[in-house]
């Protein structure tokens, strides 16, 4: 399986984000998959998913992605997190298919 | 864990607001704006810039039990790095992060004056751990004075 890229996102690239790139980090490592984790801000999305196979936001999607979007609040309201887990990587596994 | 990276070694004293009744999620910025201002801790725009953030990007989010709010801006803005908090015995309602159409009514608000980006992850884990530990938050919303919420606070750190 390549090496996959994820873009994590929220408003300023500054608080939630980096609670949700450690996660998603660990939740990808601790399945053996090979990522490329990139912390962003939701604005600079647009430019930089050319190349990457997810966005995982904190923050409300202002527009379409050509790269599947997931909100993932869950993981700083603490609802719903496993199922994000699951999602994520259902997500990332499938990418090499 | 070092000491700095725990989330009691940004609260700070004179920018704790216990059992407030604010009218709005403005006010609460203009308060915690003029006290972070006279300390020298911000830049003259915070202010503006937090409002502006708080509209574009939403902070509000519905816990299990309570509402929570984490009105943060840029890094810029911010010359020494706090963690406010404000307990509100009138809640205060606050936009959605991940839905502009839904509100949140919150109980606790804490406002994140950070300005080195990626590199506060262990307090910011931390206070996601006490957004999720609805023991911990109702003993920081029953706090009556800023020492008894920093007493709960360091609670959750052990």
């Amino acid at each position: 399986m390549r090496k996959i890229k994820v873009l994590v996102a929220c408003g300023a690239g500054i608080a939630t984000s980096t609670v949700v790139m450690k996660r998603i980090e660990d939740l990808l490592q601790d399945n053996n998959i090979d990522a490329d984790v990139q912390q962003i801000k939701i604005a600079e999305a647009v430019s930089k998913q050319e190349g990457a196979d997810m966005l995982i936001s904190t923050t409300i999607l202002p527009t379409q992605y050509k790269i599947p979007a997931i909100t993932a609040l869950g993981y700083i309201s603490g609802i719903g997190a496993d199922k994000l887990d699951k999602e994520i990587l259902e997500l990332a596994r499938s990418v090499d298919q | 864990m070092g000491k700095n990276d725990k989330l009691s070694f940004y609260v700070k004293t004179p920018l704790i607001f216990v059992q407030e009744s604010f009218s709005s999620h403005i006010e609460i910025f203009e308060q915690v704006y003029e006290q972070a201002l006279e300390l020298g801790w911000v830049r003259s725009d915070f202010l503006e810039r937090i409002k502006e953030r708080e509209d574009m990007f939403p902070t509000g989010i519905q816990l299990e039990k309570f509402g929570a709010a984490i009105p943060h801006t840029d890094a810029e803005c911010i010359l020494t790095e706090f963690v406010a908090v404000i307990t509100n015995k009138k809640p205060v309602q606050f936009t959605s992060m991940e839905d502009k159409n839904k509100k949140v009514i919150t109980d606790v608000v804490f406002i994140l004056g950070l300005n080195q980006p990626h590199a506060q992850l262990e307090m910011l884990q931390s206070l996601m751990k006490l957004l999720q530990n609805d023991n911990i938050l109702e003993e920081v919303l029953a706090a009556k004075d800023s020492e008894q919420l920093l007493h709960a606070i360091k609670k959750n750190e052990k």
